[in-house]
Formats: C-alpha cells, sequence, structure tokens
C-alpha cells in the first residue's frame, strides 16, 4: 500500500497490517519495507501493541532505538531457537565464562609453581640434591593450591552440568588425583560472577533475575554495534545442547574479536577455548575435562 | 443438581489471570501454577498470552516448560530493563568471556616463556588486555535508524513477503 500521492513505500509494519503508512509511522523507521521478515518475527513474539507500549516507555529517542534493536534481536534469536531463546545463548556464556576461568586459575597455579621452582633454583644455587626436591610432589604445597570450590562457583545457584576436574602431568610434577581447585590469585580476574540466582531447571520458574555487572558498570550500555551479524551460525537447538553444538559449528566460525563480538559469539568464543587447550598441552602438560 | 466444579482443579495462574474458565485442556495450566501469579503476570505484559499459546503450540509437549522459563526470564529482564531487556546480559558476558579469553592467551604465553625457562617480560602478562577496549558492543547488527551511517541492515531480514 502506498500513500496516496507519495513515493515512499509502506513499512513493513502497516504493510502487514494493511493499514496506511503514515508519515510518522513510530515503527516504520525500524521495519523497512523490504524487512517483513524481522517483522513478522517481531510481532510473533511481542506483538504490536506491546512493541508500541514499550517505545511509549522511553524518553529519548535514542533509548526508542536502542529498544527497538533490543527487541529485534529477541524476536530473531527466538525465531532462531524456539525453546530457549535468549536464555540459551546465556546460559551458554555463562558456561563459556565458568570454564575460562577455571582454566585461568589452573594456569594461574601452574605459573606460581613455576615462579617457586625457579625461585627456588635459584636460592639453592642449582644443586644437585636440590634437583631431586623438584621431581618430588610436596603434598603441604599442593594442598596450598587445593582450596575448596571456587567460592561463587560453590555458591552459586547456577546448576551447571560442569563440575569440571583436572588431570595434570607434567614433567616435574605428577598429579594423579583428580581434584577441583581455586587459586588465590592478585589479579582481578577471580572476581563474582555477576550471574546470581539464575536456575534454568527450576519447575518452579526462575526464581530470580537478578543480573549485576560487578566488573563494569552495569548501568551504562555501550552504544549499539556497528557490524553485521550472522545468526545463521548460532547453533542452539536445545537448553541441553550447549557445548557439543559449539564443537560441531565452530569450523563455521569468523573470529573478529574487536570488531563484531556478536559474530557467531558463541562458536568464537569456543574456538577460542579449543586454541588455549591446545597451546596447554604445548606448554609440557596435558589439560582434559571432565564432567 | 450439585456443582460438578466442586472438586475441579483451581484455575492456573493465566486463566485467574485472564479471568476464565480454566479447561482441563488449558495450554498454560502445567506451566503457570496458580502459586506463581506474577510469572503469568510478567509474560503476558511483555508478550501477550495469545503470543504465548501459539509459541507453545508450535513446539514440543516436552520442550515446553523450557519454553515457558525462557519466557518468563526475558519478560522479567524486560520489566526490569526495558530498553535493553536481556540482551544486555548477553552483551556484557560475551565481553567478559572474550576478555578471558585474551587474559588467558597472556597467561599461556607466560606460562610458555617458563617452561622454555625464560622470565616473562611483565607479570602479570594479562594487564595489557584487562582493559577491556573495543568490546563496547552489544551483540546485534546495525540497522537502518543507526546513527553510523554507511552500515548495511543485517539480522533476520530477508526482503521476502
Amino acid at each position: 500500500m502506498t500513500v496516496k500521492g507519495g513515493t515512499s513505500q509502506a513499512c513493513a509494519a502497516c504493510k502487514y497490517q494493511r493499514r496506511k503508512c503514515i508519515s510518522n509511522c513510530p515503527l516504520a523507521p525500524y521495519f523497512p519495507a523490504n524487512q517483513t521478515k524481522m517483522f513478522q518475527n517481531a510481532h510473533r513474539l511481542f506483538g504490536v501493541h506491546n512493541i508500541m507500549r514499550i517505545l511509549n516507555l522511553m524518553t529519548t529517542q535514542e533509548q526508542k532505538d536502542e529498544a527497538m534493536k533490543s527487541i529485534i534481536f529477541e524476536s530473531d534469536m527466538r525465531e532462531m531457537f524456539p525453546v530457549t531463546g535468549c536464555l540459551g545463548i546465556i546460559k551458554s556464556y555463562h558456561l563459556q565464562y565458568m570454564q575460562a576461568m577455571e582454566e585461568l586459575h589452573y594456569v594461574h597455579a601452574q605459573l606460581a609453581m613455576w615462579r617457586e621452582e625457579t625461585q627456588q633454583m635459584v636460592d639453592h644455587n642449582y644443586s644437585p640434591s636440590s634437583e631431586l626436591q623438584l621431581g618430588v610432589t610436596n603434598p603441604a604445597r599442593n594442598n596450598a593450591l587445593l582450596v575448596p570450590q571456587h567460592p561463587q562457583i560453590a555458591n552459586n545457584s547456577i546448576p551447571l552440568e560442569a563440575n569440571h576436574q583436572f588431570v595434570m602431568n607434567s614433567s616435574t610434577i605428577t598429579r594423579v588425583d583428580n581434584y577441583s581447585f581455586c587459586v588465590e590469585s592478585s589479579e582481578d580476574v577471580t572476581k563474582p560472577l555477576w550471574i546470581q540466582h539464575l536456575n534454568f531447571n527450576n519447575n518452579n520458574g526462575i526464581e530470580s533475575v537478578a543480573i549485576q555487572s560487578q566488573l563494569e558498570n552495569s548501568q551504562t550500555f555501550p552504544i549499539q554495534q556497528e557490524t553485521e551479524v550472522d545468526y545463521d551460525e548460532i547453533p542452539f537447538d536445545t537448553m541441553a545442547d550447549d557445548r557439543q553444538s559449539y564443537i560441531e559449528s565452530k569450523d563455521a566460525c569468523e573470529s573478529s574479536c574487536c570488531e563484531s563480538p556478536w559474530k557467531d559469539a558463541a562458536t568464537h568464543a569456543t574456538e577460542l577455548i579449543s586454541k588455549n587447550e591446545l597451546k596447554n598441552a604445548a606448554a609440557c602438560f596435558s589439560l582434559t575435562s571432565a564432567k | 443438581m450439585a456443582s460438578s466444579s466442586s472438586y475441579s482443579n483451581p484455575p492456573c495462574a493465566a486463566c485467574k489471570f485472564l479471568r476464565r474458565k480454566c479447561l482441563p485442556g488449558c495450554i498454560f495450566a502445567p506451566y503457570f501454577p496458580p502459586e506463581e501469579p506474577q510469572k503469568f503476570a510478567n509474560v503476558h505484559k511483555i508478550f501477550g498470552a495469545s503470543n504465548v499459546s501459539k509459541l507453545l503450540n508450535d513446539i514440543l509437549p516436552h520442550q515446553r516448560e523450557d519454553a515457558v522459563n525462557s519466557l518468563a526470564y526475558e519478560a522479567d529482564a524486560r520489566l526490569k530493563d526495558p530498553v535493553y531487556g536481556c540482551v544486555g546480559a548477553i552483551s556484557v558476558l560475551q565481553r567478559q568471556v572474550l576478555r578471558l579469553q585474551k587474559e588467558l592467551d597472556a597467561t599461556n604465553a607466560d606460562l610458555m616463556r617458563f617452561a622454555r625457562n625464560e622470565m616473562p617480560s611483565q607479570f602479570p602478562g594479562a594487564a595489557h588486555y584487562q582493559q577491556g577496549a573495543g568490546f563496547s558492543a552489544l551483540p546485534y547488527a546495525s540497522h537502518p535508524w543507526s546513527s553510523n551511517p554507511g552500515d548495511s541492515p543485517e539480522g533476520g531480514g530477508d526482503g521476502s513477503a
């Protein structure tokens, strides 16, 4: 339907609703005529009335733009993943975060041991007798690195299936028991997770969805992403299908860290983790995770 | 003449909210118990009961509980943050994961240097990556109304009717 006497085409919203698209149609900027699928997704999930209600809550044009982008994104994600929607993506990112954190703790532990041994060598002037001590696993020292589970993991109510345990073999240190560990690090990487009380499988529904960023100001969201996003590569099907989907789809991932963090973001993160695992293997120890 | 509904199940939260009779085959009943009225109220406020009903009808019965939980989460997130909803959480998580990955790369590099009996030039080696610069983006594409010109629209639209 075209505006009488005008050249502008009706927006996708008005075209779908078969009504006249006025000049100041509030949805026209966000749903161009050639993007009918985008509007259909948004309409299927939210509905025009609810979209307008959210838009009317916004006070500035920038807020409206941001709100519409998030609505369209949510709608597209729901269309791609009808069961989990955005929640599945959040869960997967959280899982990746936990895995990366544990791996970082492990590597810090390794570094600490290396530094300690190097310092011992320096202190003892590398005598033949001290060389024997390096090959002995010091239970006391190992226990210093073995503390109860990460406090955030222990206290977190997220029922993650990955209770990772690492078996490590190195040229000088041998550990035969599986354990979960936490290393006190001087780095700020051990700042607590900010997703709290997120229960995905609770039959009673989501108990609490308090999401607060303790690492950065959570109230100030950055401006929108400028680069394109390829939704087709996001391999989410069910809530249980998380890591395996990453492994299967990582070959199709194009990684570009800074410019497009959402471009194949899920598979990109998994690809990075895989690369790190290879590097760790090269660093004289093998790292395996077992659920 | 006794009422046949004297021993019927109490209406689900959805039918109670909508003030209608909760029929035995009510699609909302298994997922919106009457003890949680706010759950359906939030979902209805953001998405609408008819949209939720259509969505549940389109998926398999064993997946509906997960779908309802995800919808409830998204609705709650949208109520708390009308601008970004749950997308803000995705953005922050994404940045955190990328930051951790870079830090992991740097720390692994330090470890490899130690393995080769080299002292790292700077420890912690991840100090360069702690700023998190360059991750100021939300996880969706540019749009025609974006303030950045020259970006092509993307994201779900294929132009087909």
